[in-house]
């Protein structure tokens, strides 16, 4: 064994306790992880996992190596240690570091626990698992067999492969995400005919005499009165897979795939719609590891008195990394969703007590006396290992009896793990939210606009006679029970939608930009919600990519490839969509159309916005982008053409009218 | 299978698919660098895919800004780890170090750079055996003080029963048995020999000193001190040593890279470009060369001043030229970087225009006074500019080969590569 095993076999014992009662902590809180499997693991393994997407074996590609670089010349400059790796499925396993020191293990570990749970219980995930779980690493193993198979192969070759996987992965983002993942993806199709002569067992010769390619062509372009596909379809790789053709280029003519092409586009396209659930639901799930990580970290003091400078480090530095930080708008949000729950509960029962309406809210409720009613008892908030008596005095629901004897017992260690002895109920009223100092002015904050918007669903609005009485009744675990749901049902275009407010915007200040062509730069546009919202959703929505979607596979009634771009007033790169272009016609082997709306700047717009110091204001139009295996043309459209693909009611551009 | 194969494969293929490194230097995109980071583009824009344009997708951040505020060029920041298949395709630079790029400039222009060590850097201790008279009291080498005092004692001893055996021949006192021991040599004092006397019994015993002798030996010092030990040892000051360790000296290769650059009215977008294009590379080169690289910047018109490197090759001044107040600037801020402990390049560019009789005035004795292993002089001339610069021409006539000063023209970007093999050509010619 060397060196680095023996001290990679001591850190795994040393964690393993770490481990238990992490999990032990994330169960008591109400978090449903996934089993993890821990494994300790030095830094260049860490290094190969993350270029892996958090496995061991991928398929055989550059774009690993590229990753890999990537990674770490990064963690070279920013010093940035890689913390943690977890993949998502069943059990889950999740990598740490050997050196790393142990108040950044415990971290990664709760943070760890949190995602399992996100990985188990958001329902997104459940669009691919089979029932028994993703089976990922199974799987992603069996790819890379299969394709290392491909790779050795004689008559296939390396660099046909290596080529044939660069053209599927241009694509790949191009899935329909929403949709569970189709093994056998329907298609009404001419090519039935093709599958009915295959199952006939008709040899390939016979079938070669008699049903010539034209003859095949020509029933197709029969059918082709038919528009096919009927509605647009996004997932553009089962199209292809089922439809397209590669272009022989002594043949000088589409021929079909050969197998192995057909099941490495089936592979790639798995894979895609496997980590498509990770990459939708990114903010929402940093976040909530984020989030979790802290309560179990911070407040629950799992890491000693000493470890938690080191951890207040880690995690400044992980939430301050610059750009745009998922972990950060996620935590954010996750923290405002569990005050906006909270206050909700405490704003429906002070609103019933007589004499308060949403009104004269401010003025007659005394928000000191409220804040004072809403801090959790004494014994439950410091838990005193040598006054157990007063936690047994705690409201029953709090209190777990059977480690309040445990504990009487000393078989209990109460000072490192006083949160064993509460309830879910107990600990979410020990870590209320609203009680925070943080959050004292959250209350105080609500705007009568939501006063009113909540007291219009309220019956018996003069149920309590007293504020004490109505906070009596208060559901202190309102804030994470709302958590608990969102995390199942949302992903981060929903949970964006539903929960950023004016509010959130203000209070973390979050602001929109744009680039402005007059300036060469780039420049805040709004901090109001709708555009920091809509900026967002761009990001979010379908990966992050523009929407293209297959709308004809009989152009021009020559089986060209038609593809739409449905224009949101954002515009495509139009450099990358010609070589991306490209590579779809070695997926379809005759010519293939993209139509799409783009921006243009007049010279004469030009002039006239510098000699008024604002920004040009574009005209948008019709392009198409035509490639036949030789040329690639470009012609511009009549907005009658495009027209269909220009949504009006979706525009993610937030440039002010008055903007500079 | 396996990471490794994965990494091997992307190098090669970024090797492959990336720009030439001529192509690269005078016409490619410098941008996408940064004094550490050599990015060189991917010729095939490798892995495209749909995306936005990414100047008009714009984005979301964070901050106390009014709408209308700049904000920083956003950074792709994705927090660490667990990113679950995150496209390759944004990325098309292959990317080196300096070290590695300058290894590919060496071997492009066939050149063989050795860089000096000077400054020394390290002080090691090496093993614990020079000794000096004074030092810390751990460290006294007591074996060699005890060593000292023993041979002390073994020089000082006698022994003393056969030397009082002297003072009992007949008639002898102590004058007789004094004399007789001082022939033998026999380090014993006069004083003794009195002590000895005063209580001495049985004083005639021996006839003669003859029959003495005859009848005893001395013992031999050795014989005595093996028989009862040494008994105390007398250890003196003058005698201590104390152990040091000897000092190994490790020099580090540093190098100072002084670029100046005439940002005066006349120097327009074209000669800029020609600068950044050919100090850009050779700032790469010596940081890739050297253990330990810093960097001076130098702007001038007809004054010179300090800038950091973002402003150097987009900054632009009215007003005319004076090289020399640049040479001045330089010359001060090396007194920082002694030539004893540093390498130094002294990289200066402009048009070639420059106040009447400044440069055989004070350029040219200011060049010859900055010790340095290299002055350049990057004149930028392009064909559509009217050439009245002439500087470069007043360089070439007063330093030959071996002078350590290398004057170039670079007309247009294709020019740019032998410029630069010119540069660093004149000081490995130098140096062999």
């Amino acid at each position: 064994m060397t060196r680095t095993d023996t001290e990679k076999r001591e850190t795994a014992g040393e964690l393993a306790e770490s481990a238990r009662e992490a999990n032990a902590l994330a169960r008591k809180l109400g978090l449903d992880p996934y089993d993890v499997q821990y494994w300790v693991v030095d830094h260049d393994e860490m290094n190969e996992l993350i270029a892996y997407d958090g496995f061991q074996t991928r398929y055989p590609h550059w774009r690993w190596g590229m990753k890999y670089e990537k990674q770490r010349k990064q963690t070279q400059f920013l010093g940035g240690k890689a913390f943690e790796i977890v993949n998502n499925d069943d059990p889950s396993n999740a990598f740490l570091q050997v050196s790393n020191d142990l108040a950044d293990q415990k971290a990664v570990i709760t943070h760890v626990e949190a995602h399992a749970d996100f990985f188990n219980n958001n329902r997104w995930f459940g669009l691919f698992a089979d029932g028994d779980g993703p089976n990922a690493a199974a799987m992603l193993e069996r790819h890379a067999k299969r394709v290392e198979e491909f790779l050795e192969d004689p008559e296939i070759g390396r660099e046909a492969v290596e080529r044939f996987v660069d053209t599927v992965l241009t694509i790949e983002d191009n899935i329909e995400y929403r949709r569970a993942f189709e093994r056998d993806p329907e298609g009404s199709d001419p090519d039935a005919l093709s599958d009915t002569l295959a199952s006939l067992g008709v040899s390939d010769e016979v079938r070669d005499e008699v049903f010539t390619e034209d003859w095949l062509e020509a029933v197709d372009a029969v059918d082709g009165d038919v528009r096919f596909p009927e509605e647009p379809e996004y997932d553009l790789l089962a199209f292809l897979r089922e439809h397209g053709r590669t272009f022989d280029e002594d043949a000088g003519k589409a021929v079909e795939f050969e197998d192995w092409q057909r099941e490495l586009v089936e592979m790639l396209r798995r894979e895609a719609y496997y980590f498509a659930p990770q990459r939708t639901t990114k903010v929402m799930n940093e976040g909530w590891a984020a989030y979790w990580e802290s309560t179990m970290m911070g407040e629950e003091a799992f890491a000693d008195a000493e470890e938690f400078l080191d951890y207040a480090d880690h995690q400044a530095r992980v939430l301050n990394s610059p750009g745009f930080n998922p972990y950060k708008l996620g935590k954010e949000l996750w923290e405002y969703v569990e005050n906006r729950a909270n206050r909700r509960e405490v704003l429906e029962r002070l609103l019933r007590v007589e004499g308060v309406t949403w009104r004269n809210f401010h003025d007659t409720v005394d928000f000191e006396v409220v804040a004072d009613a809403l801090a959790p008892p004494q014994a439950l908030d410091a838990v005193d290992p040598d006054d157990l008596d007063a936690v047994e005095g705690l409201p029953g629901g709090y209190v777990d009896f059977g480690a309040l004897a445990a504990a009487r017992e000393r078989e209990l260690d109460v000072e490192r793990f006083p949160w064993k002895l509460f309830t879910y109920e107990g600990l979410a009223r020990r870590h209320y939210s609203l009680a925070k100092p943080q959050y004292r002015g959250f209350l105080g904050r609500v705007t009568r606009d939501e006063l009113e918007s909540v007291s219009r669903y309220l019956f018996e609005t003069e149920q309590y006679t007293t504020v004490e009485e109505a906070l009596g009744d208060v559901d202190f675990a309102a804030g994470w029970d709302r958590m608990f749901a969102v995390r199942e049902s949302h992903n981060d275009v929903t949970f964006v939608d539903e929960f950023l407010t004016q509010e959130f915007v203000d209070a973390n200040e979050y602001f929109a930009y744009e680039f402005s062509q007059t300036r060469g730069d780039f420049r805040a546009t709004s901090t109001a919600a709708e555009d920091v919202k809509r900026k967002l959703l761009l990001r979010f929505t379908n990966l992050g990519k523009p929407t293209i979607a297959v709308y004809d596979a009989n152009h021009e009634n020559r089986g060209e490839l038609l593809l739409g771009h449905e224009y949101n007033g954002v515009m495509l790169d139009l450099e990358q969509a010609e070589a991306t272009l490209k590579r779809v016609f070695e997926l379809w082997g005759r010519p293939v159309v993209l139509q799409t709306v783009t921006k243009r700047v007049t010279d004469a717009e030009r002039k006239r916005a510098r000699r008024n110091d604002r920004e040009p204001d574009p005209e948008e139009i019709g392009l198409k982008l035509r490639y036949d295996g030789e040329n690639l043309e470009h012609s511009e459209l009549d907005w009658g053409e495009v027209d269909h693909l220009a949504a009006d009611d979706l525009d993610y551009d937030t440039k002010p009218e008055e903007w500079l | 299978m396996g990471l490794r194969e994965d990494l091997e494969r992307f190098r090669e293929v970024g090797e492959q698919r990336r720009q030439d490194l001529a192509e690269f230097i005078q016409y490619g995109d410098l941008g996408g660098s940064g004094p550490d980071a050599v990015r060189v583009p991917i010729k095939l824009v490798d892995l495209p895919e749909f995306q936005y344009d990414r100047l008009d997708q714009g984005g979301v951040g964070q901050g106390d800004v009014e709408p209308g505020d700049p904000v920083g060029e956003p950074e792709e920041g994705d927090g660490d780890g667990d990113e679950a298949g995150e496209e390759a395709g944004e990325h098309e630079y292959y990317e080196m170090d300096p070290e590695e790029f300058a290894q590919e400039l060496d071997d492009r222009l066939g050149l063989d750079l050795d860089p000096k060590g000077k400054k020394v850097v390290e002080e090691t201790e090496g093993a614990f055996n020079d000794t000096a008279r004074r030092g810390p009291r751990g460290t006294l080498d007591f074996a060699h003080l005890y060593k000292q005092g023993l041979k002390r004692k073994i020089a000082m001893d006698f022994d003393e029963e056969y030397v009082t055996e002297a003072l009992r021949v007949a008639g002898w006192g102590v004058d007789e048995a004094f004399q007789w021991a001082r022939e033998q040599n026999v380090p014993v004092s006069r004083a003794w020999l009195e002590e000895r006397a005063r209580d001495l019994d049985d004083t005639d015993r021996w006839t003669s000193i003859e029959e003495m002798e005859a009848e005893l030996d001395a013992e031999p010092t050795q014989a005595r001190i093996r028989r009862g030990g040494a008994g105390k040892v007398p250890l003196r000051r003058e005698d201590e040593r104390f152990r040091h360790p000897k000092i190994v000296e490790r020099r580090e290769r540093n190098v100072v890279v002084v670029n100046i650059r005439d940002v005066s009215g006349s120097m327009r977008e074209a000669k800029r470009e020609l600068v950044e294009r050919t100090f850009t590379p050779l700032d790469w080169y010596l940081t890739g060369k050297y253990d330990n690289a810093e960097f001076v910047y130098i702007a001038h018109d007809a004054e010179a001043w300090r800038v950091e490197r973002g402003e150097f090759f987009g900054i632009r001044s009215g007003g005319g030229t004076r090289i020399s107040t640049a040479y001045d600037l330089a010359e001060a801020v090396l007194e920082d970087y002694p030539f004893s402990e540093w390498n130094r390049y002294v990289f200066a560019a402009g048009d070639g225009e420059n106040s009447h009789d400044d440069t055989e005035e004070n350029v040219i004795p200011l060049m010859r006074e900055i010790d340095a292993n290299l002055h350049a002089y990057v004149e930028t001339q392009p064909t559509d500019g009217v050439q009245t610069g002439t500087h470069a021409g007043k360089l070439r006539d007063a330093f030959g080969e071996g002078d350590g000063v290398a004057v170039t023209t670079v007309t247009e970007p294709g020019d740019v590569m032998d410029a630069i093999e010119t540069i660093l050509s004149t000081e490995d010619n130098d140096e062999n």
